[in-house]
C-alpha cells in the first residue's frame, strides 16, 4: 500500500500544573480549541480523532470534542500508559497515511490531582504480581538508577544537573508547570521517595492536556506554508524481561529509535532537539545512550559538557521536559509533539533553538510484571 | 489467625527449607519464575519443573519512603539473581540490620508478607547473608 506523507498543521496546549477545579475532557477541550485556532480550521472540518486518557471514565473523548463543536465522526478513545498520547498521534498519523480519513486530531489529556493514585506512587494494573509485591513506577527506574550509580560509577551529582538543566529550561516555558530554578543541591536534598531517586529527581503531580491537527501534507499546503511532516511514528510494546540483559539500558527504546531513524532516513547525529521521558532524572542519561547520541560511558560526559543545554549542538528537553514543564500521563506524548512543532515553525519564543530542522519525541512507560515496561513512542518530525 | 498464602504454586517447604518453583526449558534452556507450561522464549511445550537456587545474589535495591497497597513505608524491594540466570523480584528483609551491597549474598525465607483482616498472608522473601570474612 502507498502511504501518504503526513503532515501537522496545527497544535494546542493548556499550561501545565495543578487543577484539580478542571475535568479532564475541559482540559481536553481547551487544548482541541488551541489546536484548531493554531491550524485556522473550524470544527466541521475534523473527520476522526483518537483521544487517550488513562485515570478518566468511559468516553472521555468524547465529552472533550463535544464542547469543541465536534460530534458524529469516529472518536477512539486510547490508554497506553505513559505513552497514551504518541499512540494517538501513531494511530492519526496512520489513518492519513493510509488514505482512509484526511484530517484528524490526536489528544491527550489527564488529570493526575483527581485521579485515584493522587499523592501515590503508581502502581502497576490490579493483581499484578510484582505490585502487589510493592513494585511502582518510581521504584523501577530506583532500582536501575542503584545499579547504574554502584555498577556503572555515575554518581548523584551527575543525575542531578540533569533536574538542574530541565528546571532551567522550564523556567522560560509559559506551559511549563514548576518555573523555578534548583540546584544540584536542592535536587539531591529534597525528600526521599525510593532510594536514591528524592522528589526533585521526579516528575510532579500534574494536569494538563495537548492536541494535534494532522492532515496529509498536500492538504496541509492548503492551510500552511510551513506544515511539519512526521518522518517517523513507531509504537512499541516491551519485550520479556528475562531478555533485558542489563536494567541500566532499556531495549524497547533502542529498538524503536533505530527502527524511527530508518523510517525518517536521518541518523542521531541529524537531531536539532529532543524530547525525551525524563519521568526521572536518570532516565534522560540512559536514554541519550538508547537513543544513539552517544555511546555507553559518554552520556555524562553529553550532559556536563552543555552538549545538551538549551545552547549545546543536541538540545535535549528545551521544554523542561517532565521534570519540569510537568507529566500528565497520556497527555505528555502529544505536549511533546507540540513543543516540537512550536520549535521546528520559529515560535517557540524564550527557549527556541535556532534554525532546528528535525526533532525527536520519546515516551516510554506502564509498569508490568514480566516485560521491561509497557510501550515506547519515537515520533521524529521535520519541516 | 489464618495463613494463606500470597499465591499458589509459587514456593514449597521441605524440611523448613523454601525453595521456589521455576521451570526450565528443555528445548532452549530457558528458567521461569513463576513456572511456566510453555516456554515463552522458543513455544516449546517440553518444560520441567525445577527447584530453583535458594542462594542468589543482589543484583540491585531500593528502600520505598511512601507506603503501597500492603506495606508501610519505609519497605525493601529488590532483583535477586540466581544461578538459573533470572532475576527474582521480591521483597527484602533484614536491610535494617545488615547494609545492603549490589553482588552480596542473599537467601530466601517465608514470611508473613503483609495481615489482611484475620489472615496472615505468607510469601517468600530474600535476606542477605552474612558476608563471609576471609583470614
Amino acid at each position: 500500500m502507498a502511504m501518504r506523507e503526513v503532515a501537522i498543521i496545527g497544535v494546542g496546549s493548556t499550561v501545565f500544573g495543578k487543577f484539580p477545579q478542571k475535568a479532564i475532557f475541559e482540559l481536553g477541550t481547551e487544548a482541541i480549541w488551541a489546536a484548531l485556532k493554531d491550524a485556522g480550521i473550524s470544527p466541521k472540518d475534523i473527520q476522526f480523532a483518537y483521544y487517550a486518557n488513562l485515570y478518566g471514565g468511559m468516553v472521555e473523548g468524547q465529552a472533550a470534542l463535544r464542547d469543541a463543536g465536534i460530534t458524529d465522526i469516529e472518536v477512539t478513545n486510547v490508554e497506553n500508559a505513559c505513552t497514551g498520547g504518541a499512540t494517538a498521534i501513531r494511530r492519526a498519523w496512520y489513518d492519513i497515511a493510509s488514505g482512509l480519513y484526511d484530517i484528524g486530531i490526536a489528544i491527550g489529556a489527564e488529570s493526575m490531582t483527581t485521579s485515584p493514585i493522587a499523592g501515590k506512587l503508581i502502581p502497576p494494573a490490579k493483581g499484578d504480581v510484582s505490585g502487589e509485591l510493592g513494585m511502582n513506577t518510581v521504584a523501577k527506574f530506583a532500582l536501575s538508577q542503584r545499579r547504574y550509580m554502584d555498577v556503572c560509577g555515575v554518581t548523584l551529582q551527575q543525575i542531578a544537573q540533569v533536574s538542574v538543566k530541565n528546571h532551567h529550561n522550564g523556567c522560560t516555558n509559559p506551559y511549563s508547570q514548576y518555573k523555578r530554578e534548583f540546584s544540584v543541591a536542592d535536587i539531591i536534598n529534597s525528600r526521599l521517595i525510593c532510594d536514591p531517586i528524592t522528589q526533585l529527581q521526579s516528575c510532579s503531580t500534574t494536569d494538563g492536556a495537548a492536541a494535534a491537527v494532522l492532515t496529509s501534507l498536500d492538504i496541509a499546503k492548503r492551510f500552511t506554508t510551513r506544515p511539519v511532516i512526521i518522518a517517523a511514528s513507531i509504537i512499541r510494546a516491551g519485550d520479556y524481561a528475562f531478555r533485558q540483559k542489563d536494567l541500566t539500558f532499556s531495549d524497547m527504546t533502542n529498538k524503536a529509535s533505530k527502527d524511527a531513524y530508518i523510517m525518517a532516513g536521518v541518523g542521531p547525529d541529524d537531531i536539532d532537539l529532543c524530547e525525551l521521558h525524563d519521568a526521572f532524572a536518570v532516565n534522560e542519561l540512559q536514554h541519550y545512550v538508547e537513543l544513539d547520541f552517544c555511546r555507553s560511558g559518554e552520556e555524562v560526559g553529553l550532559l556536563m559538557d552543555g552538549v545538551t543545554d538549551l545552547k549545546g549542538r543536541l538540545p535535549v528537553n528545551p521544554s523542561g521536559g517532565l521534570l519540569s514543564k510537568g507529566h500528565p500521563l497520556s497527555a505528555t506524548g502529544v505536549a511533546q509533539i507540540a513543543e516540537i512543532v512550536w520549535q521546528l515553525r520559529g515560535q517557540a519564543g524564550v527557549n527556541q533553538i535556532a534554525g532546528a530542522r528535525i526533532g525527536l519525541a520519546h515516551t516510554l512507560g506502564g509498569e508490568v510484571a514480566d516485560l521491561e515496561a509497557g510501550a515506547v513512542g519515537i515520533h521524529i518530525l521535520k519541516i | 489467625m489464618t495463613r494463606i498464602l500470597f499465591k499458589e504454586g509459587l514456593f514449597e517447604e521441605i524440611e523448613g527449607k523454601p525453595t521456589l518453583i521455576g521451570s526450565k526449558c528443555r528445548s532452549c534452556g530457558q528458567a521461569f519464575f513463576p513456572s511456566k507450561l510453555v516456554c515463552l522464549n522458543c513455544m516449546s511445550t517440553e518444560v520441567e519443573l525445577i527447584r530453583l537456587s535458594r542462594d542468589g545474589k543482589l543484583y540491585t535495591y531500593t528502600t520505598v519512603y511512601m507506603n503501597s497497597e500492603h506495606f508501610s513505608s519505609p519497605y525493601t524491594i529488590g532483583w535477586i539473581e540466581l544461578r538459573e540466570g533470572i532475576r527474582i523480584f521480591s521483597q527484602i528483609r533484614g536491610w535494617q540490620e545488615q547494609p545492603l551491597r549490589i553482588g552480596m549474598d542473599m537467601r530466601i525465607y517465608v514470611e508473613t508478607l503483609w495481615q489482611n483482616g484475620d489472615n496472615e498472608v505468607v510469601g517468600f522473601v530474600f535476606r542477605p547473608q552474612p558476608e563471609r570474612v576471609w583470614p
